[in-house]
């Protein structure tokens, strides 16, 4: 490619600053806040930190009952933060796990067994988004009633899932679809079993498209905010979005950007160091034929 | 064959237990007067709810915010997500640390950043740039009425945050793409903005449909989210969340559900629509 004049690189770079900066500021924003003091807060620069504490951070896990050093803590409640945490950890992980496991095999089914009429069953699955979640709620309650499991956590374990699956059916059985069927059937006929095959062929050559369903899935899940906080009612079952969104903002402004920042880091780390391979992923599915 | 249906019920009772099954449940209390306020149980009305329903010039309005706010925010994330997948498609020094800096509104769970975007935007509270906030609420509410600020400040969050999405996805759509085909594009025409309309759009037209219809959905569920955080204190009738309040706060179950169910046949068209965009190269593959 021949030289840029200087205008076309500076045109660029100006571009990608704007970018980054729109991307970037909110995010910074409310990371800024969460380092502040109750006096910083609320007389210093609003974009900087001068004095930067954790002790908004630490003040999330101290335990209930322990006195704190606030003015005005009879009318402050306590938070459960740590039992919010365990909620979330197990949530999350388990419908991902959930989501990667009915995913793969449906995909599995639909991409390489394609029993009769896989392709209108695949986009039956992929149509269901079709149907908000919002609009569920109500009839949803019908069935988490019936199943007793009203203001139970496991709820999110059954409809989270729900939620990526059918993108994530969507990519894999793409990629199931069109990778070379010889390579599956040289192990077969070496004396392999098809579930051999498929754990020790097919499973590691997905690992791009898997990373992708997975990120797709944990992005998807953390961004759920009204199931939790419609489905989980006692303070000791919530999830940190749940449980932050009960906070008492005018008090605990502080606090609940604490929260949302020690929700969002370990998150973030996880989608950042997975990012490569997610695009990596998802391009390996397009290619094969979205 | 046996394998193949084994291995897809997980996945299918999952999604008719949680989606299908409660959607069935939602259409036949929609033609009924279902109320727990009443003594007697669902009572078949035939198409009475949603007679009263066209009817009703609320429901108008809440339709035209609905497909309005569907329809700017989708086009926005689009036009963003396309800007930001071209910027990121050629390699140039530092590309990592931008990619990741598009990738994090997304990567960012929505169901925080959306308590810090709206708190932030209308802070209730003395803080430093509460003063700011709070004006430029006021003269948006004043000269747009009540609510518009809350609204608007939602149509910001979900534009920054599908944005993000869009433009990863694009960027691996057009990884996806042979370079060849742009190289060619760019022996046939010099200007960049008919190679864009005419090459890249075209080739990445499936791409494009997937996102369109991807974020449609989380439209909806960005809405509910800071409706559901004000406890619906704020006040903008959009279709699903009208119903909610209708079910919830008047009992009235049965045009509650022939109200929400009038967003899908809107959302099934554009579903429909996307599919001829998406699915003929798979399945000419296959």
């Amino acid at each position: 490619m021949n030289p840029r004049p200087w205008w076309r690189r500076a045109g660029h770079a100006g571009l990608l600053l704007v970018a980054t900066v729109y991307c970037v500021f909110p995010i910074y924003f409310m990371f800024v806040q969460s380092l502040k003091t109750a006096q910083e807060d609320v007389f210093g620069n609003p974009f900087i930190v001068t004095n930067p504490t954790l002790e908004n951070f630490e003040e999330l896990f101290e335990r209930k009952g322990q006195p704190r050093n606030f003015v005005g803590r009879a009318l402050r409640r306590d938070y459960p933060f740590f039992v919010w945490l365990e909620n979330t950890i197990v949530i999350f992980g388990g419908s991902v796990a959930i989501t990667l496991a009915a995913g793969v095999a449906a995909a599995y089914a639909l991409g390489r067994l394609q029993p009769p009429g896989f392709r209108w069953w695949r986009r039956a699955i992929f149509a269901t988004y079709v149907v908000p979640h919002t609009i569920l709620f109500v009839p949803l309650y019908q069935v988490i009633i019936r199943l007793g499991l009203d203001d139970n956590p496991v709820v999110l374990l059954l409809v989270y899932p729900t939620m990526a699956l059918p993108f994530c059916v969507w990519i894999l059985s793409a990629y199931f679809q069109n990778l070379p069927r010889e390579i599956e059937e040289s192990a077969l006929v070496e004396g392999a079993s098809r579930a051999a095959a498929f754990y020790r062929i097919v499973l590691p050559m997905s690992r791009p498209v898997l990373i992708a369903a997975g990120i797709f899935a944990l992005g998807t899940i953390a961004s759920d905010f009204m199931i939790a906080s419609v489905f989980l009612l006692s303070e000791h079952n919530q999830t940190i979005p749940a449980g932050l969104a009960t906070m008492e903002v005018a008090l605990d402004e502080l606090l609940a950007v604490a929260g949302i920042n020690l929700m969002a880091i370990p998150v973030v780390l996880l989608c950042a160091v997975f990012a490569r391979g997610y695009v990596r992923g998802l391009t390996a599915a397009m290619i094969e034929g979205a | 064959m046996a394998t193949a249906y084994l291995l897809l019920a997980p996945a299918t009772v999952l999604l008719l237990g949680m989606l299908a099954y409660p959607l069935g449940w939602e259409v036949w209390i929609s033609f009924t007067d279902f109320s727990p306020l009443n003594d007697h149980g669902p009572r078949f009305v035939g198409l009475e709810n949603y007679r009263h329903l066209l009817a009703d010039a609320e429901f108008w309005r809440a339709v035209v915010v609905t497909v309005g706010f569907a329809a700017a925010t989708t086009l926005a994330k689009l036009a963003l997500g396309v800007a930001f997948a071209l910027l990121l498609a050629r390699p140039f020094r530092g590309r990592t640390l931008v990619f990741l800096a598009i990738f994090l509104p997304w990567a960012y769970p929505a169901s925080v950043s959306v308590i810090g975007w709206y708190w932030t935007l209308s802070p209730p509270i003395p803080t430093a740039y509460s003063p700011f906030m709070g004006t430029l609420k006021y003269t948006v509410d004043g000269a747009l009425g009540g609510g518009a600020w809350a609204f608007l400040s939602v149509t910001l969050f979900n534009i920054w945050r599908g944005s993000s999405f869009i433009g990863v996805f694009l960027l691996a759509g057009i990884n996806a793409v042979p370079p060849e085909l742009f190289e060619c594009a760019l022996l046939e025409s010099r200007s960049a903005w008919r190679r864009f309309w005419l090459v890249t759009v075209p080739l990445l037209r499936p791409f494009l449909a997937l996102a369109v219809f991807l974020s449609l959905t989380t439209a909806f569920a960005d809405l509910a989210n800071v409706w559901l955080l004000t406890a619906g204190r704020v006040v903008f009738p959009v279709v699903g969340t009208q119903a909610y309040w209708l079910a919830i706060k008047g009992g009235q179950f049965g045009p509650a559900s022939a109200l929400s169910l009038m967003l899908v046949p809107f959302l099934l068209a554009v579903l429909a629509l996307l599919f001829r965009a998406f699915d003929p190269p798979a399945e000419a593959r296959a």
